[in-house]
This record gives structure tokens, sequence and C-alpha cells, in this order.
């Protein structure tokens, strides 16, 4: 789906900026200075407001930024690991609003790296993504609920620490339903994949909705509530180092922001290696022509069936920690949107390049979490002073304008994405030393 | 011995009969050349050899195996490779890739391994990537390994297609016109690396060609189509005089011209 | 070359006598009308045998299942016209583009909401009350047309013409999105104007609805009843797929309509304005849509922004399952999951005892036919054989 488009003057810009910053003494000092401008600035000012923010969206950026320029592998973990394993957690004691959203933000990383396996590395274009998302939530939350008393009779909920395990249910599941229903629609041609796959997405939910009955399994459209969340190990540890002030629902909070980094840290590794491995190259070779990648003895159904499986299993897996995290989850959670806004974050960002995709689900979420309640915020304090703005108008609503208008302007302006796919610069840093999985998995 | 039997091959598509009861003998270690005239089925006897479409009748055995049946992977796997007449390249891959993608039948490792990075997938990767430029180093690409396909001039391009052809180490080599439109040095050195492939390889070499010239030069045995029927088969000498050959290059009357190379 | 090519046409053309005329117009009707009675008939007998199986535990369950039966079947037609007239519209673009108009199903919503409106101020003008039903039914449909057809046009000319020789999904991608756009920008219209996000369609009085035949059931007789704006329904989509067969198969611009979808690059060469065929396509099938949108609002009073999207996907399962690119079969598909979705979303709770719900059910159904004709038989019900490609 990469389409061949000249380098923009932005790009172009951007390579100047990042070569003059870059490297040497100076990147180390630009990027040493730039984290601890960004977190004491968050840290010295956690209000929630359009200017933290934008402090909070330029703190993320350190990390793009250290994903881009050419300093010692190092300094680049630690980098990453002191911005998003020590001043974010600590920003989130502060305000705990913003490590929910950075928790938001990971969980969507995860799915639009999922998705991207699918749609970016094979060119699968799979619009019903959300159905493996939802299958590994409703498991755990079938499991760990009174929820499985109504399904089977007698059955009791299987007890909280199980959540680990259900994690790797979550996974095998999810890419179980990926394999089948990749079975019979993987020889259809492209667009009626996707029209089939949109399919099989709404066919999940309105079962989701309407199997509370004969048996009722998923409890209908109350959905699922009063979901199990895993015991906390650590809590005893936490408390002894002198965090003795949180309470079970900022652990909580903690708990799933570490959880969810390493689940996106893992989800880099292994996708990172998906893609530059035989799997990886036959997924793309396929995406580029299939006529050729079968004749190069590539068999197209099994490397299809392999894409959708592996894409799906990420999203059971989020699935299973979104339901524990949530605490409730009921069928609208699932819809169409969602996995429109999923396929979003892969366009925006750039189809089938790791950090592109990362930039575009974490923008899409701020847009979508920060962004959006905060413009609507100000234009409900401009009404009450008396700017004409219609009575209806609530920009948080407007999710489908947003996401249409996205996919349009970027199929049209620029449909390899912001961060395009540059397969060339990553073989000569193959040369240099082992591929930067590791600073790919800093930008997470 | 035989490398490939194709009998009584006939390929029907609606009323138009593509390909008429062919039968064709390939000795190992030949090159062999199929030609004729524009729409006279070469190409689709080619997609049925690789299985991109089945023969409505006829058998192919290759490598002593019956692979009719087979999928084109499968029999691409089995030792078969081909190069487009169009160029199919990946071309969003760089020049390195398109060649390990080509090898991708020899690379078994599972995704576990992949996943842990293991070291067997370590030996492998760099085993592969040893033989691809190798490989590109054969038909003088190694320094542009790094360049994406789509950018490679034209000539490049066709050798980089029997680059990742022969990352299969396959026994047999389709060639699909492979020196149609260049220049006559270009296909000079075309014509080098096709002899290269047998001589130094040992890769047995049917290709599907208009230049006379190169047809002549190296084919040790040439088949003759027109309008799906073969016509004649023989070595050079014999193509050149065959009247039936001649007629159906030129049309009926210049027979009479027996002697003289058609085209 | 141009005017070799064309005078040999133009001799066809004045040659071709009324009847063939006719014939080209009024086969597609017949062939609708066989398979209207066929699937009425195979699933009316299948449902009759199930119903007669399982009247042994329930003797009641044989009783309700034949005395629902006409309705079971008017209710058929009406959707199965419902997705037949919006089935066109994708049919006829994936005919000339081979491009999934995702976007169709907000053309027909955007219908739906003309014809509200007009409605609306009709009322506001105290005229619906004393107009005769059937101009305002006219007054609406073409309004409705009118725009849609219109917007139509105007996305193909935003959204997917910059991309016409971009890779498949790219086009397709802009259309998802040109589809939640639309979504949007109508409901913001909506929201902020006295229709609201769930507008009601106000109509004139069309009278009571008519007695076709009363069925005898033991002690009691159950009349068969079709409303007047189901009639309506038929009967508009009736003229316009007449219309529409007319248009295609005997005019000047249908030729140009089937040139382009042959070959776009040859019948540029032979002097055909291939863009402006490609807008007129847009116009028709919008057109088409924003008609059944109008019709298919007063049908059931009242419209919503996300009206569009599950008739759009059915209506395109339709499209597929008629043979996408065949206007016919787009009309046939339409009618056959017309009648499957009637009957499932009829009998599923009866036969199950209530255990599934049918209307929910019926929505899996239609999508299990779009996955099971995809996978078996991709060139649709009526194949290549009566091919007609738009």
């Amino acid at each position: 789906m990469a389409t061949s488009s000249p380098q923009t003057g932005g790009t172009g810009a951007w390579d100047r900026l990042s070569g003059l910053l870059g490297r040497g003494p100076g990147g180390y000092a630009f990027l040493s200075l730039y984290l601890l401008i960004t977190s004491l600035t968050l840290l010295l000012n956690p209000r929630t407001s359009l200017l933290t923010d934008v402090i909070f969206i330029l703190f993320l950026l350190l990390l793009l930024i250290v994903y881009r320029t050419r300093v010692h592998i190092g300094f680049k973990v630690a980098l990453g690991v002191i911005a998003l394993g020590v001043v974010l957690p600590y920003f989130g004691t502060l305000n705990p609003y913003y490590i929910d959203v950075a928790t938001q933000a990971g969980i969507y990383v995860a799915l639009a790296l999922g998705l991207n396996v699918v749609v970016g590395f094979a060119g699968l274009l799979d619009l019903g993504y959300v159905a493996f998302y939802a299958v590994g939530a409703y498991i755990w939350s079938i499991f760990s609920t009174p929820q499985i008393g109504a399904m089977i009779s007698g059955a009791v909920p299987v007890p909280n620490v199980w959540f680990y395990g259900f994690i790797l249910v979550g996974l095998m599941i999810g890419g179980a339903f990926g394999v089948l229903l990749g079975l019979p629609v993987l020889r259809l041609r492209g667009d009626y994949l996707a029209i089939v796959t949109l399919g099989f997405g709404e066919v999940i939910r309105v079962l989701a909705e309407n199997l509370d009955k004969p048996i009722n399994i998923t409890n209908g459209a109350q959905g699922i509530k009063d979901i199990a969340r895993p015991p906390i190990f650590f809590s005893g540890a936490l408390r002894a180092i002198g965090l003795r002030q949180l309470d079970d629902n900022q652990l909580y909070q903690f708990f799933f922001y570490f959880m969810v980094l390493v689940i996106v840290l893992i989800t880099v590794m292994i996708v990172g290696r998906l893609k530059n491995s035989r799997i990886g190259r036959a997924w793309t070779a396929i995406r580029e022509d299939e006529t050729a990648a079968i004749a190069q003895g590539i068999p197209l159904v099994r490397m299809k069936l392999m894409a959708f499986g592996v894409g799906a299993s990420f999203a059971g897996t989020m699935g299973v920690v979104f339901a524990a995290k949530q605490l409730f989850i009921n069928p609208p959670t699932f819809d169409l949107l969602t996995s429109i806004s999923i396929l979003s974050m892969v366009i925006l960002g750039g189809l089938g390049n790791i950090p592109g995709v990362i930039l575009g689900a974490v923008l899409v979420t701020l847009l979508n979490l920060q962004i959006l309640p905060r413009i609507a915020e100000i234009l409900r304090s401009a009404k009450s002073a008396g700017v004409p703005i219609p009575q209806s108008f609530d920009p948080t609503q407007y999710q489908r304008l947003l996401f249409g208008l996205l996919l349009i302007l970027m199929m049209i302006f620029r449909p390899e994405g912001i961060l395009p796919e540059d397969r060339r610069r990553q073989e000569l840093h193959e040369d240099e030393d082992e591929p930067s999985e590791e600073s790919a998995g800093a930008t997470a | 011995m035989a490398l490939l039997e194709a009998t009584n091959i006939t390929k029907i598509f609606g009323g138009l009969t593509a390909v008429n009861d062919v039968t064709l003998t390939i000795e190992q270690g030949s090159i062999v050349s199929v030609i004729g005239p524009n729409g006279a089925g070469k190409t689709t006897f080619f997609n049925i050899l690789t299985g991109i479409y089945k023969p409505d009748k006829g058998d192919v055995i290759f490598d002593g195996k019956p692979i009719g049946g087979l999928r084109p992977d499968q029999i691409a796997a089995l030792g078969m490779r081909r190069t487009f007449q169009n160029i199919r390249l990946f071309h969003n891959m760089t020049v390195l890739e398109n060649v390990l993608v080509g090898m991708h039948t020899h690379l078994h490792a599972p995704i576990w391994n992949i996943i842990m990075r293991s070291p067997s997938l370590r030996r492998e990767e760099g085993r592969a990537r040893d033989r691809s430029r190798e490989l590109l180093r054969f038909v003088s690409l190694d320094n542009k390994r790094d360049e994406l396909a789509k950018n490679l001039p034209y000539g490049d391009q066709r050798r980089l297609e029997i680059a990742r052809a022969l990352a299969g180490d396959p026994k047999l080599i389709l060639l699909d016109e492979p020196t149609a439109g260049m220049n006559p040095n270009e296909t000079m050195d075309a014509t080098n690396l096709i002899r290269r492939l047998r001589d130094q390889l040992g890769v047995t070499v049917v290709l599907i060609e208009h230049d006379m010239r190169l047809v002549m030069t190296i084919s040790e045995r040439i088949s003759v189509l027109d309008y799906g029927t073969k016509i004649a088969e023989g070595d050079g000498q014999v193509i050149r005089s065959n009247p039936r050959v001649i007629e159906a290059y030129l049309g009926k009357g210049a027979a009479g011209m027996a002697g003289h190379p058609p085209a | 070359m141009a005017a070799e090519a064309k005078a040999p046409i133009r001799r066809v053309s004045s040659q071709r006598t009324l009847a063939e005329l006719l014939r080209v117009i009024f086969l597609p009707l017949g062939q609708l009308f066989v398979f209207t009675v066929g699937s009425a008939a195979v699933l009316g007998v299948i449902v009759v045998v199930l119903a007669f199986l399982l009247s042994r535990s329930d003797p009641k369950i044989f009783e309700t299942a034949v005395a629902i039966l006409p309705q079971v079947i008017i209710d058929g037609i009406v959707r199965g016209f419902l997705f037949a007239t919006i089935a066109l519209g994708y049919t006829m673009v994936y005919g000339v583009l081979e491009f999934i108009n995702f976007a169709h199903g907000e053309i027909f919503m955007v219908g739906g909401f003309v014809g509200a409106g007009v409605a609306y101020l009709l009322n506001q003008w105290g005229v619906m009350s004393t107009m005769p039903a059937l101009l305002f039914v006219i007054i609406a449909v073409l309004l409705g047309m009118t725009v849609s057809g219109l917007l139509a046009m105007g996305t193909e000319r935003i959204a997917y013409r910059p991309l016409r020789n971009a890779p498949r999904l790219v086009p397709l991608i802009s259309a998802i999105g040109m589809s939640l756009v639309l979504q949007d920008a109508v409901r913001m219209i909506a929201t902020n104007t006295p229709l609201g996000f769930n507008a009601r369609f106000e109509t004139p009085d069309f009278g009571k609805a008519f007695q076709l035949a009363s069925i005898p059931l033991g002690a009691r007789s159950i009349p068969v009843l079709i409303g007047p704006k189901a009639v309506i329904f038929i009967v508009a989509a009736l003229l316009m797929l007449l219309a529409l067969n007319y248009l295609v198969n005997a005019t000047r611009l249908g030729k140009a309509i089937r040139a382009v979808a042959q070959d776009r690059a040859t019948a540029s060469l032979m002097g055909i304005n291939v863009n402006q065929i490609i807008s007129l396509t847009f116009l028709i099938g919008g057109a088409l849509g924003g008609a059944a949108g109008v019709l298919f609002g007063m049908n059931i009073g009242t419209v919503n922004p996300y009206m569009g999207f599950i008739p759009g996907i059915k209506a395109f399962t339709a499209a597929v399952l008629g043979g996408i690119g065949n206007i016919t079969g787009a009309m046939v598909g339409g009618i056959v999951l017309g009648f499957l979705e009637a009957f499932v979303a009829s009998y599923l709770s009866l036969f199950t005892g209530g255990a599934f719900s049918g209307a929910s059910y019926a929505d899996i159904a239609a999508f299990s036919i779009l996955i099971l004709i995809l996978i078996f038989r991709p060139e649709g019900l009526l194949g290549e054989a009566t091919t007609q490609k738009v």
C-alpha cells in the first residue's frame, strides 16, 4: 500500500535539524536539557490544563527525538527509562489524569502495532480488528466475574491471580480467532477482505449484544461489571519505600501503567524482530506483489494467516488487560469506530513503520483524550462569554469527523504517513550495529 | 536426464486455445529457448509450468515428480524459479531484501526462534545475507544492495530479478524475455549472464526470447510455438531452415526465402 | 478514427426496433420477477415445512407461521427493493471504477434527511395537510435525488478522483473516511436545526392500509394488509429500475457508461470524456440512493445520521450477491437478501421459542451471506452468464 512519494521539504528540514542536534556532544547536551526542562515544567505545574497538555506532548516527543538521533544506544535507553520509568509515574502521583492518558495511549500503541502487522506489513485491510480485542476482554470478564456462573451453572469465578495466565489465554484465543476468521476469507481480494472483516467485527459485536440468551454468555447489552483486578504483589514493597499515601485505585493506576508499558515493549520487540525476519519479508513481499511473492515459494494463505493470527493475538492480550483495568465492558466499547480509530493511528503514523505507528497511536489518543476535551472546554467558556457558537457543538463528540478527515487527507496528501517507512535507512543502520530494537522500545 | 517433461499440455481460455497439445522435454544442464510470434502462448506455457494456471490437459513432471496439481509456491520450493516479462520486483524493498525474499524456501527458523532471536536464527540470517551478497556480486549488484528496487535502472532490475530467482538455488530457471527493451550492449551482458547461470551455477535455463541473435547464440535447443501449437523443435540450424517457422514469422510466401534467419 | 468507429454504431442503434428496445428494458424486470416469486416460494415452503415439523411439540407454531407468512413476504419485498435501489449505486460505481464506494450508505442517509427537511418545512408553512399526498412524495423524492446525486458527485471529485491511479486500498480508505465525515457533518447540521438527531419524517395522511386478501384460520380470519407507504415504495422503486434500464441500455449516455466500464483507456480514445462519465455514474447512483433514503425515511417515520451504515453494508452484500458490476444482479441480489432478512427476522424467534431475537440475527444472517457468497461464488448469483456490466 505504501506509495512512492518525493521527500517533502518538512522531512528535509527535520533531517537538517536532527543532523545539527543529533550527533556528538551537542546531541547529548540537547537531549538531556530537553528531558530536564520538560520534566521540570511538568512536575512543577501538574495542574490539568491546555499548557500542561502541550508540555506533556513535548515530553513524549522526546522519545521520538531520541529515536531519530545518533547517540549512543545506552544513552538512548537511559533517557527512555528515566522518562517513562521515573518522571512520568512520578508526575502521575501529582496528577493521576495524565498517567491514565499514558496508559490508554499504551493500550492503543499495542493495538495499533498489532493491526500494523496485518495492514502495514501484509497489506491486508482489516476493518474488524476490534473483534479480537473484544474476545480477549470478554474472556477475562466472563471468567473473573459471577457471569461464569450464569453461563455454566455452578461455576465460580477464577481467583484473580489467574489474570496473569489469562493474558496468555487472551493471546492464544485472539490468535486462534484471527486464524479462524482468516481461513475462509484470506483468498479474497483486498477490498472484499476489508468489507468481510468489517462484517465479522459487526457480527462479534451483535453477538456480544445478544448472547444473553438462550444461554447467558455475555450478559447482553448491559455488559459485565465488577471485573476482577489482579492482585498486586508489590504493594507492600511500594508502601515500604514510603509511598504509603497511595490508595488502591492509585496503585492500580501505576500497576496498569507499568504492565502496559512492559507489554508495549515486548510487542515492539516481537514486531520488530518479525519484521526483519523471513516472515516479515514474506509479508512485505505479499503486500508489494502477490504473484511475484508466490513465485518465490512463499505460501500466500499460510503467511497471511500468520499475519492475521499475530495481529489478533496482540489484540486478545490487550483485551484482557483492558477489561481488568476498566472494570466494566459492554458491546458498544467494541464498535466499528474503535476499529477505524486504530486504523487511523496506523495510517497517520505510517503504514508498516513501527516508530511511525507508535507515534500515530500516541497522537490520536492524545487528540482524543486531551486536545478535543480541552478545545471543548475553551469553546464552552467562549460561549458563556457570549461568542456565538452553535448550541450543541461539542468537539469531543465529533470523533467520526476527525477520523474521517484524517483518513481522507492522509490518503490524498501523504499516504505513506507522517513518519514513513525507510527501509534504506534501516539497512544502513544494520551495518553499524544491531537493529535498534531497544531504541524503538524506548519510543513507546 | 530429463529435468522437466511437459506432455500434451493444453490450456483453453473461454473459446481460445492458448496452448494446444504441447510436449516439451528439457534436459538437465541445457539452455533451451521457446520462441514464437507474439500471442503464440509462450508466457501461458510458462505460467502452466510454474503452476499459476492449471492445464486443462497434460502432465508436467519436474525432477521426477508430477507437479500438475501443485500450487505455484510449492513448485517454486521444488526448485523451479522464474522471472517475469514485465519485471515484478518488490519495489519498496531494498535490493538485498529482494534477494532475501527469494531465499524464503531455504529459511526455516520457527516463529519462536525469531521472537527470541536465538543463535540458530542469527546463524541462519547471517548465512542468508552472505549468500545474498554472493548472488548480488554474481550479477554485479552488490554495490547497490541498499538501494530500493524501484530506484534501479532497467537493466539492473532485470539482473536483480535473476538474482532473486537464483536465491532459491533452483534446478531450473525460466526467463521470460530477459533482454526485452535492452540495447545491444546490455543484451550482450545479459547473454553472458545467462550462460554463466548454466556454466558456473549449473542451473538449467529455459528462456522466452525475441532476440534471435541471442537465441541462436546460446540455445542448445529451440522450440517454436505458433497459435499455441509447437510447430518445430531442434537446434538453431534446424529451426533456421524450417519452412513452417519462417512462415509463422514472416507470413505465407516467405518460406521460399529459406536459409535466412527469421526476424 | 473516432469518426470511423462512431458511424457503424449509429447505424446499429437507428436500426434497433421498438420491440428490441422494450425487450432490453423489460427483460431485467422479468428476471427480477422470477427471482422475487422464486425466493418467496422457496423460503415460504421452507418455513411451512419447518413449522409443520415443529408443530408436533407446539401446535400453535404452525398456525402462527402460516398466518404471518403473507405479511412477511410483503415485508421482504419492501426490504428487497430498498436494498436493490441502494445496491444499484454500489454496482454502477464498481462497474465503472472497480471501487467500493463505502460512503454510499451515507448518500442514502442524506436522502432521508433531505426528505425529512422538506417535510419539516412544508409542515411549518402549513401546506402539508392540504397538498395531495402524491405531490408531496414527488417533491421529496426529486429533491432527495438531486441533493444526494450532487453530493455523490462531489465526494468523487474531492476524495476519490485524486486517488484514481493509487493502489486499490487507498481510495477505499478514503471512502471510509468520507463515510465518517458525512455521518458527522449531517449530525452537526441536524442537531443545530430543529430537526435534531432523530429527525421525525412527517408525511401527509396516506390513508389506510389496503387489504389484499384474508386468510381463514380456524375461527378467525387474518387480513393481509399492505400499507400505502409500502405500495409507494415498491412502485417508485420499480419506476426507477425501469428508468435506469432505459438509460443504460438505450441511450448514448448509457452506451458511454458501458464503454467506460469495459475499458476506460479505450473509451477515452474513442472520444468519451471519462471523467464526465464517472461523475455522471456517481450522480445517477447517488440519486437512486437518495430516492431510496427518502422513501425509507417516509416508511419508518424517522431518520438519523447513522442510519445509512447498516443498509449500506447490506446493499453492498446484495450487489455482491447478484454479481457486482451487474445492474440486474444488484436488483436480484437486493430482492433475495430482503426476503432472507424478512424471513429470519420474523421466524427465528418463533421457531426457537424466543431464544434468539430475530431482528439482531437478521443482521448476522446478512453478513454471513456476504461471507459465504464471497467465498463460494464471488461472481454472484447471476454470474458471468448474464453479465450486463454497467
